[in-house]
């Protein structure tokens, strides 16, 4: 037997068109941005498209297969692995202790903000190629400053050298990285009660102890929203290494963003191309899902600035 | 649609030519699209594929590019317009554009690879321009000594790498022997490549080329040319124009030489221009094509713009300089088939092919792989493109 309700039928259509007109927009752009690709996606992973024949034949989980079996995968996937654990932990170490350092300062705020956060509003392209010339094994100024000071021993082609190469690209996006991590830290910084860490201090609390137990508790869901973004970015990292060595030399930086891109659009193969972007996806979830529920639950304990 | 030419004056100089076509031909508009060469591919075959592609395109001729488009029904058949309209296009760059049986573009720029050398800079130290192998290698080491770069190679890209190998193998087995390799009649897995190979790995290692070539552009090595950091180029006949409006000293233009003699110039073509097998305005199209072929348009290409048309043009009188004379002389024998040139392979073969080809000697110039190794690399991707 239905609950009997106290709102006449007519309000009742009035608010469920309501509710339809108001969900609508967004499930279009759901619609349009995400469930549209996705299906287009695990359509064409199934097929053998080259691009150009509008028939392409089914090919079931082949393509699949072939990913898991290919060594050229395994070995992205590992820069990607580098990518990943450092290209995410030296930007929040670092974007941590510069903001906690503008922060407790107590002049050049701004100044500080500024300069930290200008690297993160350059395009990534003009990054790339910038460090591109810094690090060029003739005229580049990393060499000549190794060389200035005495340790020219050191220089070499940082790019083409398949030793240091992914070392290298990975120091530019750190460069370019920390500042957007500072920034939003930073920001998280404002709303920490001061009182506490007063106290901790007046306890006898040093700096790490004061970082470790007063400050991070208080930013935790800021600082998990930004590691999530970090990490996430690590999967999906495509323009820098694109644009800086391409993936080379002879793969030595290839990721699956680049490898994905390769595939698909230098040897015709998109849907080879298209599976290794699901596998970036599929990868990449997981953590997000993984951080933003931590994030979630932080934030009902009553946790974060 | 064409790809960005490396230098804007040469894209003000397109403008200008389509005004004149325009002028000629009442009626006709034309919208040049000008987009990242890097992008073309990409853009070109979405927008063919969707019917909204450009009418008409400029684009590569080998088999991984017009060849897959042709085969994809993309392109126009042009066969009836170069019956009816007799357009003078050489043979051997005809059958370049031609699949099953089809003719479906107008080739031109006919380009040679070899080594741009600073003369100034060779007679500075001493050195003649190289007859073999040995002389060459004797002229790197003594430029080395002197503290200049002798070879300026770069293969950051990769697919300079492509042109690396035509040289030297080209030289090493003459035209007979690359047109055996390109057939499939002789394998890849053989003495000659990896010997042509190694040249580039063994220069690498005694310090004869540009420091990490695999870390330096095409640009920048071009540039250490242009400055006189480097004293020799080995790239195609496209960059004598930038040569000339950089480089301010004389430069001379030699094949990669053989082990016993002065070698051979690796030719072939460059791009072509193709129709959109979807156009509603094929006779227009075809109209520009005409306007392309003529001797007038061909003179002014060479003139202007150094690219040199797959049809023959009255150089007398034309405005040119030593080294693009020369180079003019060259493509003319690569066309009436007087000289003997290798091949640019690059241009020949399909994507497999070349992508094996640049990672494998990205692979040797940055210590990753072994030349032995990469022509057995080069035969398995010949096999997997024949299949």
């Amino acid at each position: 037997m239905r609950a009997a309700s106290n709102v006449p039928p007519v309000t009742r259509r009035a608010q469920a068109r309501l509710g339809i007109l108001l969900a609508l927009p967004v499930a279009i752009v759901t619609a349009v941005f995400f469930v549209f690709p996705m299906l287009n996606a695990l359509y064409y992973a199934v097929v053998d498209f080259d691009g150009l024949d509008p028939t392409p034949p089914f090919v079931g989980l082949d393509n699949f297969t072939e990913m898991f079996t290919d060594s050229a995968t395994w070995h992205a996937l590992g820069n990607n692995a580098i990518w990943i654990v450092i290209g995410t932990s030296a930007p929040m170490i670092i974007g941590l202790l510069t903001a906690v350092l503008i922060w407790s300062g107590r002049r050049g705020g701004p100044l500080y903000r500024l300069l930290f956060f200008l690297p993160f509003m350059l395009p990534g392209v003009a990054i790339g190629i910038v460090w591109g010339w810094m690090y060029d094994p003739v005229n580049g100024w990393v060499n000549r400053a190794l060389g200035a000071v005495g340790l020219g021993g050191l220089s070499r082609g940082w790019l083409g050298d398949p030793d240091t190469a992914i070392f290298a690209v990975l120091a530019t996006a750190i460069w370019a990285t920390c500042g957007f991590v500072t920034m939003i830290i930073l920001s998280a910084l404002r709303n920490v009660d001061a009182e506490l860490v007063d106290a901790a201090r007046i306890d006898g609390a040093n700096a790490a102890q004061r970082l470790w137990h007063i400050l991070l508790p208080q930013i935790m869901p800021v600082f998990l929203m930004v590691l999530t973004l970090t990490l996430v970015g690590g999967f999906s990292v495509f323009d820098i290494i694109f644009i800086m060595t391409g993936g080379g030399p002879a793969d030595a930086t290839e990721v699956l963003g680049t490898y994905a891109y390769s595939s698909a659009f230098e040897l015709n193969r998109i849907s080879y191309g298209t599976v290794l972007a699901l596998l970036i996806t599929i990868l990449a979830v997981p953590f997000t899902i993984m951080l933003n529920r931590l994030q979630r639950r932080l934030s009902l304990q009553g946790l974060g600035a | 649609m064409i790809g960005q030419p490396e230098d804007p004056a040469d894209l003000e100089l397109i403008k200008t030519d389509l005004k004149t076509f325009e002028s000629k031909n009442q009626g006709i508009t034309v919208k040049l699209d000008v987009i990242p060469s890097e992008n073309v591919r990409t853009v070109l075959q979405t927008q063919l594929r969707s019917g909204e592609g450009p009418d008409v395109f400029g684009y590569d001729t080998g088999p991984g590019f017009a060849g897959a488009l042709a085969k994809a029904g993309l392109v126009y058949d042009l066969t009836k317009a170069y019956d009816e309209r007799k357009w003078p296009i050489y043979d051997f760059a005809k059958k370049r554009v031609t699949f099953d049986g089809k003719i479906v573009g107008v080739p031109s720029q006919i380009e040679e690879v070899g080594i741009f050398y600073n003369k100034t800079l060779f007679a500075k130290h001493g050195i003649a321009a190289p007859q073999n192998l040995a002389e060459l290698t004797a002229a790197a080491e003594k430029l080395k000594q002197n503290n200049v770069i002798p070879i300026a190679v770069s293969d950051k890209e990769g697919w300079q790498g492509g042109h690396l190998l035509s040289m030297s193998l080209s030289s090493a087995v003459g035209s007979k022997g690359m047109d055996d390799l390109l057939n499939g009649r002789t394998s890849w897995n053989t003495q000659p490549v990896v010997d042509s190979l190694a040249i580039w790995k063994e220069w690498a290692d005694k310090g004869l080329l540009t420091p990490s070539p695999t870390a330096v552009s095409y640009d920048n090595a071009n540039a250490l040319f242009y400055s006189g950091k480097a004293a020799m180029a080995p790239t195609g006949s496209w960059l004598a124009l930038d040569i000339e409006r950089n480089a301010k000293f004389e430069v001379g233009f030699v094949p990669f030489p053989a082990k016993d003699g002065p070698g051979i110039f690796s030719g072939g073509l460059g791009s072509g221009t193709f129709v959109s097998a979807s156009t509603t305005k094929a006779d227009a199209s075809i109209k520009l094509l005409d306007y392309l072929l003529t001797p007038e348009h061909g003179r002014w290409a060479a003139e202007k713009l150094q690219d040199i048309p797959a049809y023959p043009i009255d150089t007398a009188g034309m405005t040119a300089s030593p080294l693009f004379k020369q180079v003019l002389d060259d493509s003319a024998k690569i066309a009436d088939g007087t000289g003997d040139f290798g091949y640019n392979i690059d241009v020949l073969t399909t994507d497999v092919f070349n992508n094996a080809m640049w990672k494998g000697i990205q692979g040797i110039l940055s210590d990753q792989a072994q030349p032995a190794q990469v022509a057995a690399q080069l035969q398995s991707a010949y096999e997997k493109s024949a299949k």
